[in-house]
């Protein structure tokens, strides 16, 4: 008992605030005498990089959450047996062991008007939805059995992103900058970029701390040139002015600070001040798109009206794993679609709704890839294409889909994964994975594995419990690994 | 990964921050906690009243509590700090009581009474403020996840759910007994013959947790919402993890998981009620007064649309259940006649979350889906125009809807019956593997073989109209016998205080937490609470009176080696303001604060770059958005962020401890945001008005205003010589002809006020409202 007292003696930082913050949780990687020894006296900086677990494959994660949930049956998940079962009821052996709604009719299989080929030495097969995309079929790691849980986005999109169907949990990105800490002090750790007219579904839960400390939770970059929250100074306040009033600041604190020589946490505030002022400068050039060229602009479809908004945010993505950012959260918008505002959630006619956004992301996504190979950053950088769930193979409404969370395709690329890859499958008609499935826990796991972190030694102390990524699930799918 | 042929061993159904089988293998306290299981653990003990120890340095004592701290530093012989100067001692208390700094007056006033009893006129003012229930209020709001909005995707409105913050605001002002508290937030609809609307709204405790409207799944809801109560309840009140008991018996604490769900029962009839007619009061009238004009404009249009409604709302309503999953299904589509008490329930929730947008929404999409044989109704094409049409002439009549506020009380109740839905034991915590079932009960280690005692309450006609589970659990937990109730919330108090409590860990007095740092303090506090009938106020006074609260906070090197977690409180610990903290004071100095109690809550307008929609209506009225930040609207999607910035409570889960962080992000919350530059025009104003032309004078009253002080000799002479220097950064920037000055707002005349030199002024206050000094209290 002494000895595990004295150890969380150690790693616990008290209120009283000797420190630069009152961090109750361990540190990734056990007990490093000297970080533990910072915290105890207070001095830990909660950003400091710390050092992976074991070797890292990849420095900086991009997360592609296509909101909406896209039917990867009409993308990536070729099931010649829908085509011709189609128009028939579902066979009920398919149906077993999962809870249906009836809305809209459960029952007649429903196949698009796609037309599938295969691509690259992999074979990958990519319906006519993607045809840029399916030009990098060889950098691609598909997970074709995956699996959640959900029949509403909301509860789903937050499993997607911390892990539990209820709010509260820290997300995928916030573990990863409390892991890893800051690679670029000038820039948060942690960053969502997301278009269209809204907030994203479910709004700033899917980028929270949980119950870490607020320090990493995401950054929502807003769109234009000014990123960030209060990044110019007041309108009437030049910038010059601002730099004579930092310095007047800083006489101050330092003036008072003398009373109290050693807290950490006073001479912390202090930084956070010429910080924020690099930071001023730091995150409108690191979404200044202007000296990109327009090739580059091109490659992301910045060029065309239908992928200018992703396109964009994708750019932005490069330019921010470029400078350091762990985690780069990027949220698929709602597109007006015949005078309405649609995310890929196509309960009815499908075929214009992803004929849409398919456009809308297929040529960005591709050129994101081409570009970060090109710059010698694919290897150390992951893509996740992934969804709060997929479509079903049975038709909604004649013309839609409903949700499934039972079997649908994601894929994974870059950053150590093994490229040119299938893993899992669907049944027949791709309703339910089959075989050794992969639940959110798993990708997790996975993605936290290639970023050098063990996703059971990534841990936290909240309210008594030692609380981590993977809740009390998760494996990591060695297969996916290269 | 898992095998899809293997045993499915989580089906999750549920939230999975509770399944802590894992990683509760991993806390350091484990294996040394499962060895010495068989010994009874020291907060499952009976509260004893110790009696104050002895100590040789008499004369420090003030309260009880000092001879309690004393006796460890001289057992340690260390010597307590001398006291804070008056001044120090007023802004640190009227922080901590009232939730921001006091008014110079108020500072003046106390420095200079001389008569004996100062201290204790000064702390009888600031806990009959009403402003003590409104900070005392946010810190409990805090445990209770309060938000006005349901959270997750659609993020409903809880339009009455202010009247449960109004509750705890007055149940803190009023002092009602902590027991009392309890009691009414557990069980408020089944006491006083579920009639005392105040006790209804108090359930709002319960009725707080976050949910999905548009749930598909009802039977996994109900699952989910009994979950957060029961966990909510055994965190806030209990100090318990409970809730990991919830897949397995607990690792730590004799929690077994069977009787984790006898406490899941307590709960198993429990349902959300939204139509619970509140006492007119002026709110009401006002609300209902615009309510009826709305009406009467629109009467014709809604007649026209229900009309339309009428004639496909069977098929709509059909249509509308048919979204729910399987087992949802069976409840829903059951005859009444047949309801069992789960079907009740689901129905009920049904009904709640089912309005004509529904019907509406069918009446669309049977009007359009023209390649769906199964839905495509012809003769609906007319009827969808039509309604689309008195749609869009509805919205001209949009301003004329109250703009906030209700008439209505949110409740958690009964639904008329003593009869309730049966709760099983579930396998790894998936309500799809229910194993025995259980009947209410309390944990045998804490309750020492007490069990409940369970009548349903019956109305004045004799009848039942509730099982009365709730009520016995509230007065098991509200009881003085209980052995955690009363640690559990003192501790909160002086976590509150001293930043750490004298258990740290403020949630957890099972085995995973820590052991109370000074039992016989915790053990006085607790019995003392409960011997002065449980009064909150009483429990504040002995603290603020206190020569440990007195303390100063200066360093004092020798303590760095002694005690440098300072858990001995030899030394005042100094304390980063919290999130309301911060915003409120900064409201007080620039003299904006709208001090007005209570009442719906406020939109104060975001930035623009937060594109919230229907989400964020910006109240009207602008004197509303300088409200107290326990005002402003907590939409469980869209954070305000100057707030979160400072770490506020996320009201996703109860949250029991505030963190501080210190970020580059709150640095350019506070120096960048027009908002606060704007305050910092206004106190630069205030000051000029209340100081005169003297700028010596002037810095005087501005950080009396901002530190209760005087600036010394050094800070004077460095303000003096910036506003001299600073005034040709200004004048560079008016020569540029780009930007306008920024003027002090406020003053009354202000001939021969040197622009330049006001304007460098307006950058001096706001420089030093962004010090360290003003954010921390020492």
């Amino acid at each position: 008992m002494s000895k595990h007292t004295t150890r969380r003696e150690l790693l616990i930082k008290g209120g009283l605030g000797l420190g630069g913050l009152a961090l109750n949780g361990l540190i990734p990687g056990g007990l490093n005498a000297a970080y533990a020894s910072e915290l105890a006296n207070g001095s830990a900086d909660p950003l400091a990089p710390k050092p992976p677990h074991f070797a890292a494959k990849a420095k900086s994660v991009i997360w592609l959450h296509q909101d909406g949930a896209p039917s990867t049956l009409d993308l990536y998940d070729y099931k010649p047996q829908l085509e011709k079962l189609a128009g028939q009821e579902v066979p009920a052996s398919f149906l077993k062991g999962i809870k249906t709604s009836t809305q809209g009719g459960v029952g007649k299989l429903y196949a698009s008007k796609r037309s599938w080929k295969q691509y690259g030495e992999s074979g990958a097969w990519f319906s006519d939805l993607l045809p840029n995309l399916a030009q990098h079929a060889d950098k691609l790691t598909f997970i074709k059995s995956s699996v959640t849980v959900g029949a509403t986005h909301d509860i789903s999109i937050l499993k997607l992103n911390t892990g539990d169907l209820n709010p509260g949990r820290p997300t995928l990105g916030a573990w990863t900058a409390y892991a890893l800490g800051s690679g670029n002090r000038d820039l948060p750790p942690y960053v969502v970029l997301y278009s269209g007219k809204k907030e994203p579904s479910g709004g700033s839960v899917n980028w929270s701390s949980g119950f870490l400390p607020a320090v990493y939770q995401g950054v929502a970059f807003r769109s234009g040139p000014s990123p960030i929250l209060y990044l110019q100074p007041p309108e009437l306040v030049a910038l010059a002015q601002q730099r004579d009033n930092l310095d007047l600041l800083k006489r101050l604190n330092q003036h008072r600070a003398a009373r109290y020589p050693q807290d950490t946490e006073l001479q912390a505030r202090l930084n956070s001040y010429e910080l924020a002022y690099r930071m001023q400068a730091a995150a409108p050039e690191s979404v200044d798109l202007s000296k990109e060229s327009d090739a580059t602009k091109a490659l992301y479809g910045l060029d065309e009206e239908a992928t200018r908004d992703y396109g964009t945010n994708l750019l932005r993505a490069r330019r921010l794993v470029e400078r350091g950012v762990r985690f780069v959260q990027v949220v698929t918008g709602a597109v007006d679609i015949d005078g309405e505002d649609q995310n890929w959630d196509a309960h009815k006619n499908l075929e214009r709704n992803h004929a849409v956004h398919a456009r809308a992301v297929d040529k960005p996504i591709a050129g994101l890839l081409a570009d970060l190979k090109s710059r010698g950053l694919l290897d150390s950088t992951l893509v996740v294409w992934t969804s709060e769930f997929s479509r079903t193979p049975y038709g909604q409404s004649g013309n839609g889909r409903d949700h499934n969370p039972w079997g649908y395709t994601q894929w994974i690329a870059g950053g150590g994964a093994k490229a040119g890859f299938t893993f899992g499958e669907t049944d027949e008609i791709g309703l339910k994975s089959q075989g050794v499935t992969v639940d959110t826990y798993d990708l997790h796991a996975t993605v936290l594995a290639l970023l050098g972190l063990d996703h059971l030694k990534v841990t936290f102390l909240n309210n008594g419990r030692s609380e981590r990524p993977t809740v009390v699930y998760g494996e990591v799918i060695k297969d996916l690994i290269a | 990964m898992k095998k899809v042929h293997g045993i499915l061993l989580f089906s999750l159904g549920l939230a999975a921050s509770t399944a802590a089988a894992l990683a509760a293998d991993e806390a350091p306290a484990a294996k040394a906690a499962t060895a010495s299981a068989a010994k009874t653990w020291w907060s499952y003990e009976p509260v004893q009243a110790p009696a104050a120890p002895a100590v040789k340095n008499r004369q420090w004592l003030r309260t009880p509590i000092d001879a309690f701290v004393l006796a460890r530093l001289e057992e340690q012989k260390l010597k307590p700090s001398r006291d804070a100067d008056r001044a120090t001692y007023i802004r640190r208390a009227t922080l901590d009581t009232l939730g921001y700094i006091p008014r110079p007056e108020e500072v003046q006033d106390f420095v200079n009474d001389r008569s004996p009893d100062a201290y204790e006129k000064l702390v009888d003012r600031l806990l009959s403020s009403p402003h003590y229930g409104e900070r005392q209020a946010r810190r409990w709001l805090d445990y209770a996840r309060y938000a006005d909005s349901t959270g997750f995707q659609n993020d409903q409105t809880r339009p009455n759910i202010w009247r449960y913050r109004d509750y705890v605001i007055n149940a803190f002002n009023s002092d009602k007994p902590y027991d009392q508290f309890v009691r009414e937030q557990i069980a408020g609809d089944e006491l006083y013959n579920g009639s005392n609307k105040d006790a209804l709204a108090a359930t709002g405790f319960l009725a707080n947790y976050p949910d999905n409207y548009n749930s598909r799944d009802l039977i996994q809801r109900k699952y989910q919402i009994t979950t957060d109560m029961v966990d909510t309840v055994g965190e806030v009140m209990l100090g318990q993890t409970i809730g990991c008991a919830r897949c397995h018996n607990h690792k730590f604490d004799k929690i077994s998981q069977q009787e984790y769900f006898q406490l899941q029962a307590f709960f198993a009839n429990t349902s959300e009620l939204n139509d619970i007619p509140a006492g007119l009061g002026p709110q009401e009238l006002v609300y209902q007064a615009q309510q009826a004009k709305y009406q009467e404009a629109t009467k014709e249009i809604r007649a026209q649309q229900k009309e339309i409604l009428d004639s496909v709302r069977d098929k709509g309503l059909q249509y509308h259940k048919e979204r729910y999953l399987t087992d949802s299904r069976e409840a829903i589509f059951k005859p009444k006649e047949q309801w069992t008490a789960l079907d009740r329930w689901v129905n009920h929730r049904l009904d709640n979350v089912t309005t004509d947008a529904d019907i509406a929404a069918y009446l669309k999409l049977s009007a359009e889906e023209k390649d769906s044989p199964e839905l495509y109704v012809a003769e609906n094409v007319e009827k969808w125009a039509k309604f689309k049409k008195l749609s869009e002439d509805l919205k001209q009549y949009e301003d004329l809807k109250p703009e906030g506020g209700s008439d209505k009380i949110t409740a958690v109740g009964e639904l008329g019956h003593a009869d309730a839905p049966p709760t099983f034991v579930l396998f790894g915590g998936s309500h799809e593997r229910p194993l025995d079932q259980v009947q209410p009960g309390f944990p045998a280690a804490i309750a020492r073989g007490e069990q409940p005692v369970i009548a349903p309450p019956l109305t004045a006609l004799g009848n039942a109209y509730s099982s009365g589970r709730r009520i016995a659990l509230a007065n098991w937990i509200a009881s003085a016998s209980n052995p955690l109730t009363a640690r559990v919330y003192v501790n909160r108090v002086w976590n509150d205080y001293f930043g750490r409590g004298i258990v740290r860990t403020v949630s957890d007095f099972g085995r995973a937490g820590e052991k109370p740092s000074n039992p016989e303090l915790l053990d006085y506090l607790a019995s003392d609470f409960v011997s002065h009938g449980w009064s909150v106020k009483h429990l504040h006074r002995q603290i603020l009176l206190s020569s440990v609260y007195r303390q100063a906070s200066d360093y004092r090197p020798e303590l760095q080696k002694a005690d440098p977690e300072n858990k001995l409180l030899a030394v005042f610990p100094r304390k980063r303001l919290d999130a309301e903290q911060i915003r409120d004071s900064l409201l007080v100095a620039a003299g904006q604060l709208n001090e007005t109690i209570g009442g719906p809550s406020v939109f104060a307008p975001l930035p623009d770059a937060i594109k919230a929609g229907n989400l964020w209506k910006v109240s009207k009225d602008q004197s509303q958005w300088n409200r107290r930040s326990l005002y402003i609207f907590t939409r469980r999607s869209v954070a305000y962020p100057m707030l979160q910035t400072f770490d506020m409570a996320s009201p996703q889960q109860a949250h029991l401890k505030r963190d501080v962080t210190t970020t580059p992000l709150q640095a350019l919350t506070l120096y960048n945001n027009e908002l606060v530059f704007q305050w910092s025009q206004q106190l630069a104003g205030r000051i000029i008005r209340e100081a005169g032309r003297d700028e010596s004078r002037q810095l005087d009253r501005l950080y009396e205003v901002l530190f209760a002080r005087k600036p010394d000799a050094q800070e004077k002479a460095t303000l003096l010589s910036f506003l001299g220097e600073h005034e040709s950064f200004i004048k560079n920037k008016v020569v540029d002809g780009k930007l306008a000055l920024a003027e002090p707002i406020g003053v009354k005349d202000a001939k021969g006020l040197d622009p330049i030199r006001a304007s460098a002024f307006v950058d001096l206050v706001h420089t030093v409202a962004n010090s360290n000094d003003f954010s921390y209290r020492f």
